[in-house]
C-alpha cells in the first residue's frame, strides 16, 4: 500500500500533488495563524480585566527604568508573526522584490496579505511595546488605546483568515477552493493561540491570582479544539465529494502518502493526545507537566495541519488528461480480458 | 490585427521535442529543454504525444493571482498573458493557479517564466518538421474539424444514396 500510487495513470506529470509550496510556506501559515489566534485571545483576556500578576517573571530594569512584564505573556502573538512573515520572502524567488507585491495591494490576495500582515505587526508591535513601557506620559490606560487596540483585533482575525484565503484564491486545486478551509484556519489558529497563551501564562503563573480565568481557558479551549474536529470533518467530507482531484487529495491526506502525518501528526498530536491528557490533568490539579505536554503536541498538531493541507493540494483534471484515463483503463479492461480468456484455454488445455 | 493563437495536432506530432530545445535557445540562449516554455507530454503506453503551451486563457488564474501585475495581458500582442521577467518576484502562485501547469519556475533565473509566442514569431512553429504546431488566426482554429465532420457527412450522404 505504501509505494503504491492512488491511481496507476495519475502518476503522471500534472496530476501530482503541488510541489511548489513547501514547508517554508506552512511554517509561514503556522506562525502567521498562531500569533494572531493569541493575540485575539490574548486582547480577550486584557478586555475582560483579568487580573494580571506573574509572579515569576524576572524585573527587568532598562536604562534605569524597570520594565512592566505583566502583559508579555498574553500579549506576544505579533513577533510570532513577525517571524512567520520572512519565512513568506524567503520562499520567493527573488527575496528583494517583495516590495513589489507591498506596492501593488488591489492586485491579489498575495499583496494583500503582506499589507494586512504589516499592518497587525506594527499595530501589535506598538500595543506590545507600550504594555511594557513604564512611562506614564503614555497614559496605558487611557482609552485612546482602545481605538488601535481594537483595529490590531480585527487585524489579527485578518490575518488568521488570510492563511486561509491565501490558498483559497489560487482557484484549481479543489481542495482549498472553498470557504471551509479560511474556517479552518482561523479555527486552528484560536487553538493552538489559546493554547500558546495557556502555555505562557502557566509558566509564567499568570492567572495566579485568578484560578478561575484559567479554567475557563481550558475549557474554551478544548471546546475549540472540537470544533476544529468537526470543521476539518465536514471540510474532507466536502471536499471528497466535489470533484475527482478533491477526492483524489482527500485519499491521499487519508490513505496516501500523507497518512502518516494525517493520522499521526493530525489526529493523534492535534487533537486525540491533548483533549485526553488535559483531562488526565485536571485530576492532577498543581501538575502542570501534562499540560506543558499537551500544549506542545496540540501545537505541533497545529503545524502538521497545515504541512498535510498544503501537501495533499492536487490540481483540478485538463480534458485531455480524463481522455489519457479513459483510453488506459479501455486498454487494461482489454488486457483483463484478453488475458483471462487464454488464462482459459490453459486451463480447459491442463484438464484435457 | 487579427488574433492568432498556438494550435496544436497531436496526430502529428511525434514526439521529438525539437520544439522545446528551439524554445529555450530562443528565450534563454541555452539548449536546455527544462528551461523550455512548451512541454511535450508524453504517453508512451499509449503512443500519444502533446505538445503543451500556454493557451492564454481568457480568464486566465495566473494574471489573477500575481501579487505584482508582472503576470499580464497585453491586447496589443495577439492578446497574449505575458510575465514581464523584471517585476516577477518568483512567487510561484501563477504555477499552482494554472490548470494546466503552465508557467514554469526557472532555476537559473529564479523568476517564473512562460510563452510569449516568441514575440509574434513562435519558434516551435517554425522548426517543427511535422506542422504539428501551427500559429493560426483564433476564428480559424475549428477549420479541420469542421472540414473533417464535412468529409464524415460527404461519406455517409454517399453511402445513403
Amino acid at each position: 500500500m505504501g509505494k503504491e500510487p492512488i491511481h496507476p495513470i495519475r502518476k503522471v506529470r500534472y496530476l501530482r500533488p503541488q510541489r511548489e509550496w513547501k514547508e517554508i510556506i506552512a511554517i509561514y501559515l503556522y506562525l502567521a495563524g498562531m500569533g494572531g489566534g493569541s493575540f485575539i485571545i490574548g486582547t480577550l483576556i486584557d478586555w475582560l480585566g483579568v487580573k494580571l500578576d506573574p509572579p515569576f517573571l524576572p524585573s527587568v530594569v532598562l536604562f534605569g527604568y524597570s520594565l512592566n512584564l505583566s502583559k508579555v505573556p498574553i500579549l506576544w502573538g505579533p513577533i510570532m508573526v513577525a517571524i512567520g512573515a520572512p519565512f513568506l520572502i524567503l520562499d520567493l524567488g527573488i527575496k528583494w522584490r517583495f516590495m513589489y507585491a507591498c506596492l501593488n495591494p488591489r492586485t491579489s490576495w498575495v499583496a494583500r496579505g503582506f499589507i494586512i500582515l504589516s499592518i497587525f505587526i506594527v499595530l501589535g508591535l506598538i500595543l506590545f511595546v507600550k504594555s511594557v513601557l513604564p512611562f506614564k506620559w503614555l497614559y496605558p490606560e487611557s482609552f485612546f488605546w482602545r481605538i488601535p487596540e481594537i483595529i490590531a483585533f480585527i487585524f489579527a482575525f485578518a490575518t488568521a483568515i488570510y492563511t486561509g484565503i491565501l490558498l483559497k484564491a489560487t482557484k484549481s486545486i479543489p481542495l482549498w477552493n472553498t470557504p471551509l478551509l479560511p474556517l479552518l484556519f482561523l479555527v486552528s489558529a484560536l487553538s493552538t493561540g489559546s493554547m500558546a497563551i495557556i502555555l505562557s501564562s502557566l509558566g509564567t503563573g499568570l492567572f495566579s491570582y485568578h484560578s478561575g480565568a484559567l479554567k475557563t481557558l481550558m475549557v474554551g479551549e478544548q471546546i475549540l479544539v472540537v470544533v476544529e474536529g468537526i470543521v476539518l470533518y465536514l471540510f474532507l467530507a466536502r471536499r471528497y465529494k466535489t470533484t475527482e482531484q478533491g477526492k483524489d487529495s482527500v485519499r491521499l491526506l487519508l490513505f496516501g502518502e500523507m497518512r502518516l502525518i494525517f493520522w499521526g501528526g493530525i489526529v493523534l498530536l492535534g487533537f486525540i493526545f491533548p483533549i485526553v491528557l488535559e483531562n488526565i490533568a485536571s485530576f492532577f490539579p498543581g501538575n502542570t507537566t501534562l499540560i506543558f505536554v499537551a500544549g506542545g503536541l496540540l501545537l505541533l498538531g497545529g503545524f502538521f495541519l497545515r504541512v498535510g493541507v498544503l501537501h495533499a493540494g492536487i490540481k483540478e483534471q485538463i480534458p485531455m488528461h480524463r481522455l489519457m484515463e479513459l483510453q488506459y483503463n479501455g486498454m487494461i479492461e482489454k488486457w483483463k480480458t484478453l488475458s483471462e480468456g487464454r488464462l482459459k484455454k490453459e486451463n480447459a488445455q491442463k484438464i484435457l | 490585427m487579427e488574433e492568432k493563437v498556438l494550435v496544436v495536432d497531436h496526430q502529428k506530432c511525434t514526439g521529438c521535442r525539437l520544439c522545446e530545445l528551439v524554445c529555450s535557445v530562443f528565450h534563454t540562449g541555452a539548449s536546455n529543454p527544462g528551461r523550455s516554455r512548451i512541454k511535450v507530454v508524453k504517453w508512451e503506453n499509449e503512443g500519444f504525444y502533446l505538445p503543451m503551451a500556454c493557451n492564454h486563457c481568457e480568464q486566465a488564474y495566473c494574471v489573477e493571482v500575481c501579487p505584482t501585475k508582472a503576470c499580464h495581458r497585453e491586447p496589443e500582442n495577439n492578446n497574449r498573458v505575458t510575465i514581464d521577467q523584471n517585476l516577477c518576484i518568483g512567487c510561484r502562485t501563477c504555477i499552482i493557479a494554472c490548470p494546466f501547469g503552465h508557467p514554469f519556475f526557472d532555476v537559473q533565473e529564479r523568476v517564473t517564466v512562460k510563452c510569449d509566442y516568441c514575440d509574434g514569431d513562435p519558434q516551435c512553429v517554425r522548426f517543427c518538421d511535422v506542422k504539428a504546431i501551427s500559429f493560426a488566426d483564433a476564428d480559424k482554429t475549428n477549420l479541420t474539424k469542421k472540414r473533417e465532420f464535412a468529409l464524415k457527412f460527404k461519406e455517409l450522404m454517399s453511402s445513403a444514396r
